[in-house]
């Protein structure tokens, strides 16, 4: 394969050869070169941070209306629309329920997968790989393939309007399970050997050699788990009809509805949109280093 | 047998296993071995279930306004497929040929994975909003009329956009990853032998990070089939006149504006078969063309 590859690239090779040239104008060109590439990447990262650029800068002002690139200096009323956003018309509400189920389900997925992948790693018994078929199985089964009856049984349970809802359905996550073997794969088997000669139960090895030895994954999947959550929109649109419980995805839209009346207040959607956006960037932000370790392992 | 597994108590192992199992049970299973019940039933909200076999798959086959929203689907999330996959591969490949300052680049790309799809929905809808959009007058300066709350095809290419913009971000993460795994003695014959910068990419990267590739390919499609809702509703609600109304969006409104439980159960069955396809697909294909290292 790499042989081919290899004879496909020597057959590709352009006539004029780099090694021609002479070293100061092979630095100049490779100076050149990179300046083009540091111009097109920061247009490029300019392009993708426009829109909520844009966001934000209405945000700031009174009237939401703005038609053209002239319209955008920033406003002055970043700190009365915030204020207004979140007390006035009490989207602190939905900020903390969306806070309240991320965290619950974070807790909550991390605990269920780690005992399962302790089991799928660490124990001996019978039709393991089926078990973990049945788990990985789970990878085909979204919510949106199947909320129609999650629904139903949610309301027959009487748990329609409840934390229960928009929290439980979350807890198993094949994603996450997977991750953490991928990862104990990855730590030393000699490891659980000594703990088992040593007379560690498998509960402790857990918690007091796995979980230290994998801060940065539970980190990493921590994150993933938190952003995926708090980015929920379907099923909190569907099972949850009291406002006083609704998730700070759908509070946006009655947001736009509530702001005012008849036109739609686009300052306070956009500010309400600043708000929603803001945690889940901020854990990108400050964990990037464990998230991209964990994607890294995710795709192995 | 690996070494690892050291303990064999089975009561154990199956009381640790017991949340995972319940919840997928419970949450994920039941509730889709009863979607293929309900399907069989004309269900409703107050009435009772009235059994009625494969009526409603029948009506689903004849249903003309379904079949389009198949197409359009398959349309979208093909055209997500290709546009995140070659806006993310093109930004990749910039960040992994620059010297200086990659990660501050990285970081600045890659944060629109965290945005919340619904913000996504909302901030395209008021910067391209045909009457108020901050660009509407400039691109109608051009002689296009901007109106894509009435005209079909430009609904579909606007959520499109703000639906690419979404993933791009998580497309680069996988894809620098792969990138800077890449041997750096390739990168540096094919320099040697005076290959160009696209054709490197092509023709030697390409081919080498072509399993994570493949991996991505099948979580854009999902992402396209069920990660754009919240985009679609709040955006065009589906319209105008069924021009964005993917699948997923079709089966909300069936459930739970026309309360057609049993219907929509069918949509969902056709829905669960056709992801199920596509990751076998995808996955038979990845195991064909994916170069896995040597």
């Amino acid at each position: 394969m790499l042989g081919s590859l290899l004879t496909a690239l020597t057959a590709a090779a352009e006539p004029s050869r780099s090694a021609g040239r002479t070293t100061s104008e092979r630095i100049r060109r490779f100076e050149t070169e990179q300046l083009t590439l540091h111009v097109l990447a920061a247009t490029i990262v300019f392009l993708i941070i426009l829109p909520v650029l844009i966001a934000a800068l209405v945000s700031t002002k009174r009237a939401g209306i703005v038609t053209s690139i002239g319209d955008l200096a920033p406003g002055g009323h970043a700190l009365s629309n915030y204020r207004r956003a979140l007390i006035g018309l009490e989207f602190w509400r939905f900020m903390l329920n969306s806070f309240l189920m991320s965290v619950a389900v974070v807790v909550g997925k991390l605990v269920v997968s780690l005992l399962a992948a302790l089991v799928i790693v660490y124990y001996r018994f019978p039709y393991k790989n089926a078990v973990f078929l049945f788990i990985l199985f789970t990878l085909l089964l979204p919510v949106p393939v199947r909320f129609v009856p999650l629904y139903r049984l949610t309301t027959e349970l009487g748990m329609s309007n409840t934390f229960f809802a928009i929290t439980v359905p979350y807890l198993a996550s094949a994603t996450t399970v997977f991750i953490l073997r991928q990862h104990f794969l990855s730590i030393p088997a000699s490891l659980v050997e000594t703990a088992k000669v040593d007379g560690v139960g498998p509960l402790r090895f857990l918690w007091s050699v796995l979980v230290p030895m994998s801060r940065a994954v539970l980190v990493g999947v921590s994150v993933i788990m938190f952003v995926y959550t708090w980015n929920q929109y379907l099923w909190p649109l569907v099972i949850i009809n009291a406002e006083s419980l609704q998730v700070a995805q759908v509070g946006l839209s009655l947001l736009r509805g509530q702001a005012s009346t008849g036109e739609v207040a686009w300052s306070m959607v956009m500010t309400g949109s600043m708000l929603t956006l803001l945690p889940p960037l901020a854990l990108l932000v400050l964990f990037r280093r464990q998230l991209l370790e964990t994607f890294t392992i995710q795709q192995k | 047998m690996s070494t690892r597994e050291v303990f064999t108590d089975r009561l154990q192992a199956g009381v640790l296993l017991l949340p995972t199992m319940v919840v997928s049970l419970v949450f994920l299973y039941y509730p889709t071995v009863r979607a293929v019940g309900l399907s069989l039933y004309r269900a409703s909200l107050a009435r009772g279930d009235v059994f009625v076999g494969l009526e409603n798959y029948r009506r689903l086959a004849s249903s003309s306004e379904y079949l389009r929203s198949v197409l359009i689907s398959v349309l979208f999330a093909a055209c997500v497929v290709v546009g995140v996959m070659a806006v993310a591969l093109c930004i990749s490949f910039l960040i992994h040929e620059i010297d200086v300052g990659k990660g501050l680049y990285l970081v600045a790309v890659i944060w629109p994975y965290a945005l919340p799809p619904a913000v996504a929905g909302l901030v395209f809808l008021f910067i391209a909003h045909p009457n108020i959009g901050i660009f509407t007058s400039y691109i109608e300066a051009f002689g296009v009329d901007v109106n894509w709350f009435s005209n079909g095809p430009q609904a579909f290419v606007v959520v499109l956009i703000a639906a690419v913009w979404k993933q791009v971000g998580y497309n680069v993460i996988f894809m620098t990853a792969a990138l800077g795994n890449v041997p750096e003695s390739l990168t540096e014959t094919a320099e040697l032998d005076g290959v160009s910068r696209t054709r490197r990419l092509l023709r030697v990267y390409v081919p080498i990070i072509s399993p994570t590739l493949v991996f991505l390919v099948i979580m854009n499609t999902i992402y396209g089939f069920f990660g754009t809702f919240a985009m679609v509703d709040l955006m065009t609600k589906g319209g105008p006149a069924g021009a964005t109304n993917i699948l997923i969006y079709d089966l909300y409104r069936t459930a739970f504006q026309f309360y057609e439980f049993g219907f929509a159960s069918a949509k969902s069955v056709v829905l669960f078969v056709a992801v199920g396809l596509l990751m076998y697909g995808q996955f038979r294909l990845s195991d064909r063309y994916a170069y896995y290292g040597g």
